[in-house]
This record gives C-alpha cells, structure tokens and sequence, in this order.
C-alpha cells in the first residue's frame, strides 16, 4: 500500500514551526514495501501519526492518501478492511487485553482474518521469551513483556504496511534485537514494510527512509 | 473469548434483578391479555345476537298499565338515542299484527303447539349465521332464531310426557311449522331454526319476512314501536346503564347482569393490562440501561477491539445476543408461571360457576414473539448507537 501525506500538520501542532525535513507540513510517499523510521523527540506527534493513519484522530489539515484514496473519505467499513489486513499496528499503550492471557490475546486477532497458525505463533512466543508466558494473563506480564505480546499480534494479522509506535521502549538490547529480526523476516515474507516511530537515532537496522517530526 | 472478555466481570446480581422485573411485567401482561380476551368472549359463543346488545322498553308502572303514560317509541327519539357516544346501533324491533303458533311438524314427537309472539332485528345485530338471515315468498323455510326460555318450556313439555329433554342441537333438527293467520288469510310456513338467544323472550324472524306477513295477513294499522333494540361500544356498559336508568328505561335483567359482570371485570383486568405494559417496558427499559451501563463498563475493551479491526454491528450483536437470551429465560418463565396461573384462575372461576374457554388464547401466545422482536429492535437500535459512538471516538 503506497501512503501518500501531503501538508498534513495535526492541529494541536499547528502553531509550532515546522523543518522542512519534516513529515508536518511537507509532502511525503511511503511506498508499498519501503522500511521507514521516523525519528522525533517526544510530544513532536509520532503517536498523532500513529492514530490518525489507525483512523482513531482527524484533527489534521493536508490530506492522507492510502494507494489514491483520501482517508478522510473513508467510511467505518473501510477502516475494518485496513485494520483486518492492510495496516498492523503496534501502539505506544499496547491496547492489549489486561483480562485474557497472552494466546487469547493474539487469537482474538487471528480469529478476524487468520494469519498465522497457533504453532507458528508458539514459536515466535518462544523465540521472544514469551513461550512461558502463552497461558498467562496479560495484566500480571511485565511491560517488556507486553510490549513483546504486542509486537507478536500485530505480526500475526496479514499486513502491507506494520506501523510501530516506540516498540521497543521498554525492552533490553538483546530482546529488541530478536523483535527487529522477527520484524524483518515478517514483512519479508509479506513483501510488506514498516514504519517505526523512534525517540532517538538508531542504527540496529537498515532503513530505505528516514523523516523527522 | 468475546464472552468471557466483556461479560465475566459484569454485576451478575443486576442482570437478575432486571430479569426479574421483565419475568414479572411478562406474567402479569401475559395472563391480563388472556383473560382480558376470554372474560370479553365468555358468553358469546352461545348467542347469536352480537356482542353489548340489549332489548329494551321503558318501564312498566301502573300508569303505563292504564295507559297514562307513554310506552312507545318515536323515530325521533331513536335517532336522539342512537346519538349518545357510548351506543353503537340502535333499532326499532318490529312485532307481528298477526296471530302466531308455533307447532311440532314430526311423528316421533308428541304433538306440541303453542302460541307465539315474532319479533324482528336487522342482520347487522347478529353474530353468526348473518348470510342465513334473510327470506323472501319463494323461500321454503323461514330462518328464526329461538329465545332460549322456549327450550326451557320445551323440555318442561317432554318432561311432563316422560321424554327425554333436548339440547339446542336437536331443538335445530326438529322440524317445526309456523301458523300465521289474520283478517286477510291464513299461512302454515316449515320454520328452520338458526340459533338461540337469551336476549329476547319472542321468536326472531328476518326483517323481509315481517314487513311482508303484516301487509299481507296483519291489521292495517301501523304497530306501535315499544321496544328497540341497541348495541352498545365494547366496555362502555356503566354509561349504557346509567343512561337506560336515567331515561326510565329497562332491558331484561339477565342482560343487565352479564353485561355488568362483563364491564365490571373488562374494566379490571384493563387495569391489569395497562399496569403490566407499564411493567414490561419499565423491565425491558431497565435491562436495556444495563446493557449501555455493560457497554461503557466495557469501554475499553470493546474500544480495543474496534481498533483491532472488530465491526461494530458485531461487537453490538454480541451484546443483543447475550440480553436477548436473559429476555427469552424471562419470557419463556414468564409463559411457564401464566399457564399455572390459568390452570388455576379457571378453576376457581368454574367453582363460583363461571366457566371460560380453557384453551390458551391466540393473543397470549401472540403476545410472546411480538414482546421480543420489539426487545430486539430496540435492543440492537441501541447497542449499535453506542457501539459506534465509541468506534467515532
């Protein structure tokens, strides 16, 4: 899918000036595949970005296209069709299911469009450090984990694009590195790409695009 | 999963009590409709007049035995009659100028005459057999309809000749001859009987027949009209009778009785009916305000699984679907509790001599999918309105 922000400035940000570097008032093209990291100190709007392309905001001037279609002219039943199979998401507040355990979690999701076998989805718990943590409620998880529950979700929905909001916030090198590399081998095999929202530079991996906020 | 996600921690203490309240108002609703049904039907099967109808004179006093007051009717003052908001039609009832008898036409049957007295109504004041009523001179059998007091000195007649007394149906399959005779002739008519009545003490014959008898055999002078009969508007009774009492008026007092009985207990179980409505939609209101307090109980989680890709008319069946279920268990309790209530309203009814139809009424069981088809609708109208009020959120 071939994102398309064209001067769009979010209008709680409207007043602040904005680089010409910047995704905020400039006009940008992620295309379908492309791995993008957007980079931007905290309260600049990656997670506006975030919900505005999630559909939940649309307190934002400009236009955001998704292929040639405006999303300000999509309707409750087209939002459904990007959140089933075209967009993943993984949210700075995770929006996981404090009450079900970590396999529930993940299979509400799989039960909307399939994906990923429970098998497939048992061994990529495993390879996060999460194989011990399958039957156990999200509340008593750590935040690490959670957000390792999080990213093994929105992985498991057929994608074009993942969008990755701080994923890693809360995770060591070692376990950021393995959600990176599942990352990667995910939207290889769904020639999909990625846009990953980061509070600081990063080079633990290779981008086709970097933009400021 | 969706189940256990939005409904294990819910206050299951106030989905019961709201159950409760929809089991209640659907028992009281369910068993007033029945018995307002039956107790408005209780009599009528048996009569041939329609419904609320009275005969009606005024009444007699010992002027009006001499004379000296009046006890006919004008045609205008039926039409002022007929103008009153409580009555429904009312009739001048014509009687013969001719003298009438009444005899048994069969060899297996001792021979049996008596003289009579016909009255006429219009078809419109029957019930059933409307199409039968009616005659004309190439008619073989002139239809009557029999006062019921005419069995009664029937089976007197074959008591007193040591045979077996008989029903309304094979009074009906006797057959009967009708003697007319006046200053111009005499006539022997074979008579077939349509149906019986309590309301009136004379024998009923078709309008065409009466106007045709008294031009042909009656005396020339016009009748004085002395009775009229009217139908009153259902449940209206008290105004009827107040009005008759205050016009000097009296029909039979067995009509009076059972239309009293009728209005009185119509009115009651009305009562009932409008309380138990009040009842049903305040119960299904409370279980509908339950299910948006779940929702926003549920905010969260339902708001989540909107962003996950869950479509909101799913998210809100989930919900209809959960209180429809506690509906149905308080309907199907409620259609439980009403038939034990009948069961039992019917036999103390029948030991104070009242005996209604027993079998379940249409409505009653009518009244069971209409009730949760309207839960639904307004159930989903809501459900969905909420839903997506989080989902625009």
């Amino acid at each position: 899918m071939r994102i398309t922000c064209e001067n769009v400035i979010p209008i709680p940000l409207i007043e602040y000036p904005h680089t010409s570097d910047s995704l905020w008032g400039n006009t940008h093209v992620f295309e379908q595949g492309q791995k993008v990291h957007i980079n931007a100190a905290s309260g600049k709007g990656k997670t506006t970005l975030t919900h505005i392309l999630a559909g939940f905001r649309h307190d934002y001037t400009g236009n955001i296209s998704f292929d040639s279609t405006s999303i300000s002219s999509f309707k409750p039943a087209d939002w459904l069709r990007i959140r089933q199979s075209s967009l993943s998401f993984v949210f700075q507040d995770l929006q996981l299911f404090p009450s079900l355990t970590c396999e529930e979690n993940i299979l509400l999701k799989t039960n909307l469009k399939g994906g990923v076998s429970v098998s497939k989805l048992r061994e990529w718990a495993e390879f996060l450090g999460l194989g011990d943590k399958w039957n156990t409620k999200a509340e008593i998880m750590s935040m690490g984990q959670q957000q390792r529950l999080c990213i093994l979700r929105a992985l498991s929905q057929p994608f074009e694009t993942i969008v990755l909001d701080e994923p890693f916030s809360h995770l060591d090198e070692q376990n950021t590195q393995f959600a990176l590399q599942l990352i990667q081998e995910r939207c290889t095999e769904l020639d999909a790409g990625f846009l990953l929202t980061t509070l600081d530079p990063t080079d633990r991996v290779s981008f086709n695009k970097e933009i400021k906020l | 999963m969706l189940k256990k996600l939005l409904f294990q921690n819910q206050d299951k203490k106030q989905v019961f009590l709201a159950a409760i309240g929809a089991l209640l108002g659907m028992t009281f609703l369910i068993t007033s409709t029945h018995f307002l049904y039956r107790i408005n039907e209780f009599g009528e099967g048996s009569e041939i007049l329609g419904s609320n109808i009275l005969v009606v004179q005024r009444k007699v006093t010992a002027a009006s035995t001499f004379n000296l007051s009046k006890n006919d009717f004008t045609q205008e003052e039926i039409k002022e009659i007929e103008q009153e908001p409580f009555i429904h039609r009312v009739q001048a009832v014509k009687s013969n100028n001719f003298r009438v008898w009444l005899e048994t036409n069969s060899d297996l049957l001792p021979p049996f005459t008596t003289d009579a007295f016909i009255q006429s109504i219009d078809r419109e004041f029957l019930d059933a057999n409307a199409a039968e009523w009616k005659w004309d001179t190439n008619s073989r059998e002139l239809p009557i309809i029999m006062p019921r007091d005419f069995v009664v000195m029937l089976n007197t007649f074959m008591s007193s000749m040591n045979r077996p007394q008989v029903t309304d149906e094979l009074v009906t399959s006797i057959p009967f001859k009708l003697r007319i005779s006046g200053a111009k002739g005499e006539k022997w008519l074979n008579v077939r009987i349509i149906g019986f009545t309590n309301e009136i003490s004379a024998l009923l014959v078709p309008m065409e027949f009466m106007n045709y008898a008294n031009n042909k055999y009656g005396d020339e002078e016009e009748g004085k009209i002395t009775q009229i009969i009217i139908q009153g508007k259902k449940g209206q009774f008290g105004s009827l009778e107040k009005y008759l009492d205050e016009n000097n008026l009296e029909p039979k007092k067995s009509q009076m009785i059972m239309g009293r009985l009728k209005s009185i207990v119509s009115t009651l179980v009305m009562i009932v009916f409008i309380v138990s409505i009040v009842a049903v939609v305040s119960s299904g209101i409370v279980l509908l305000q339950y299910m948006r307090l779940l929702l926003s109980q549920n905010n969260y989680e339902v708001k989540t699984l909107l962003r996950i890709g869950y479509a909101p008319h799913f998210i809100a069946s989930l919900f209809i679907r959960y209180f429809s279920l506690v509906f149905a268990c308080s309907l199907f309790a409620a259609f439980g509790i009403f038939f034990i209530l009948k069961l039992w309203v019917n036999h103390t009814l029948q030991i104070g001599g009242i005996y209604l139809n027993e079998s379940l009424s249409l409505i009653s069981i009518l009244i069971i999918p209409l009730s949760f088809v309207l839960f639904i609708t307004v159930g989903t109208i809501s459900a969905r309105k909420n839903v997506m009020k989080l989902f625009n959120k």
